[in-house]
């Protein structure tokens, strides 16, 4: 259970806090109307120029931000809003209460994800040092929901910087790859971290690894996200960490109909035990699409194929053949981590 | 006529005791059927019926009190079906001293370590599980209760019923 935090108080007047939009935005920006609200409960009801107020501190809402889950891209979460911290003057993002339970679908695998504010909250304060996650505080408004104060990270996705990288695969393996995997590792760990504390992650996906441009350093991001797991308590982050991997080998994902149609004679070579586990249409045997990728790191790829005998059922077991594939690849391409 | 009972665990290295790992669905009372087949009308052997109630997150239900009921529902649900499963057994000629069931309701990570930590306690010399049969991917996501009993089972034997 988390700890529980200051109470709110009473809600400064409409002009103490026009002051403070002024003084950070300047008086041309001072809305002539806004509310002001202490009880986010109906988080439909904050709109922009609004003023949030959280214990002593008040927040000038500005955009939402969107969701980019299951194709979805662009819907707006309107529970997660840009903010003015109207004390500081940075921008952070507020995280409102939503409660969401929901089954998705992974191949043919139903799993059931629920959305916790508990749950951010308390890995908020459990990564509050951690470099390779973001960072924030927690707070609970007037009606005690659960408000995730959150420092905006200035950086592009992960997933997006990667694909930019070389010419073509070959020059991005030889050249960027060693230091892509570098990172990767980095990440694991950072998810071997949550899982050592009794964590999950809820909702590992590439889009969820922002590259802080600032601190130049790898963060993951969104944890609110849980699942109803099996006997294996950390199988879904395991299986989105390996999606991740096999994304990042290929430089993007290789999608079997793009082989079909352009590189028939490898399409010709595949069969349904190279391809993903997970997602049918993408190949996790890769040395067979490059075959400059080492062994050892084609290996922890086919963990994550149709054909895998065996599964990683810890961070541990993947960080091991991790840390081999890399002083291969080091050997191979004479880039070391 | 065997007098032996539940409460003496020094006897159970040498007396037929199997350790029965059941939840609500009907691949478990296919399981309970087929022990019914094979060890009813014994008057030496003990079966505990067991299952395991992961203690659910806090991080699954909006309130404490949401998440308490789903706990009391839960249990009255194993309740029933632990009935069910012992009447199963009844009928074939074990005795009410024979059979044994226990609920438990604990925080694990793994549902086959808890069937095997239980195991270790009780001293059953025969762990019974059923198999429902999951798909590759299923497996690779949700893992398997049956195959970490397989894997970690030592000096006891393990009875998998499809």
């Amino acid at each position: 259970m988390v700890s529980p935090r200051t109470p709110p108080t009473t809600p400064p007047a409409a002009a103490t806090i026009r002051d403070a939009i002024a003084r950070h935005a300047g008086a041309d920006k001072v809305p002539t109307r806004f509310k002001i609200i202490a009880d986010t409960s109906d988080f439909f009801r904050v709109d922009y120029n609004d003023v949030v107020v959280l214990g002593e501190r008040t927040f000038w809402i500005k955009g939402y931000e969107k969701e980019g889950r299951f194709g979805l891209d662009d819907e707006p979460k309107y529970w997660v809003r840009r903010a003015v911290d109207l004390t500081s003057g940075a921008t952070t993002i507020l995280k409102l209460v939503f409660h969401e339970r929901f089954e998705t679908r992974i191949g043919e695998v139903v799993i059931t994800c629920f959305r916790s504010p508990k749950k951010e909250a308390r890995i908020l304060d459990l990564v509050a040092a951690h470099p390779n996650f973001m960072h924030g505080s927690w707070t609970q408004d007037a009606a005690g929901n659960i408000v995730r104060i959150l420092e905006y990270i200035s950086g592009l996705r992960y997933d997006e910087i990667i694909t930019t990288y070389g010419a073509d695969h070959e020059e991005y393996f030889h050249r960027f790859f060693p230091g892509v995997l570098t990172d990767y590792i980095e990440l694991v760990q950072a998810i071997k971290f949550l899982h050592d504390h009794g964590e999950k992650h809820g909702d590992i996906r590439r889009d969820h690894i922002l590259r802080d441009s600032e601190r130049q350093v790898n963060r993951w991001i969104d944890f609110d996200y849980t699942y109803q797991h099996g006997e294996s308590m950390f199988g879904f982050d395991l299986q989105g960490l390996g999606n991740i991997l096999i994304f990042l080998v290929g430089r993007g994902d290789v999608l079997v109909p793009d082989l079909y149609r352009d590189q028939r004679q490898v399409f010709d070579t595949l069969w349904g035990e190279d391809l993903n586990i997970s997602y049918k249409n993408r190949v996790a045997n890769l040395k067979k699409v490059f075959p400059y990728i080492p062994d050892s790191l084609n290996r922890v790829l086919l963990h994550f194929s149709r054909g895998a005998e065996l599964y990683y059922e810890t961070t541990d077991q993947m960080l091991d053949d991790l840390a081999t594939a890399q002083a291969a690849l080091a050997l191979h391409t004479g880039r070391g981590a | 006529m065997n007098t032996q009972t539940f409460g003496d665990l020094s006897r159970r290295d040498v007396e037929r005791h199997l350790l029965v790992a059941v939840d609500e669905s009907e691949n478990s009372r296919r399981t309970v059927l087929y022990l019914a087949d094979f060890f009813g009308g014994l008057a030496d052997v003990f079966i505990t019926l067991l299952t395991i109630i992961p203690e659910p997150s806090e991080d699954f239900f909006p309130t404490e009190a949401a998440r308490v009921k789903w706990l009391h529902d839960r249990r009255a649900v194993m309740e029933q079906a632990m009935a069910d499963y012992r009447d199963i057994l009844f009928a074939v000629g074990l005795r009410e001293g024979q059979v044994e069931s226990r609920i438990i309701i604990r925080p694990c990570t793994s549902i086959g370590a808890a069937i095997l930590e239980e195991q270790e306690k009780l001293r059953c010399c025969i762990v019974v599980v059923g198999r429902r049969g999951i798909s590759h991917s299923e497996e690779f996501v949700f893992g398997s209760t049956s195959n970490h009993i397989l894997h970690h089972a030592r000096n006891y034997a393990v009875l998998v019923v499809e």
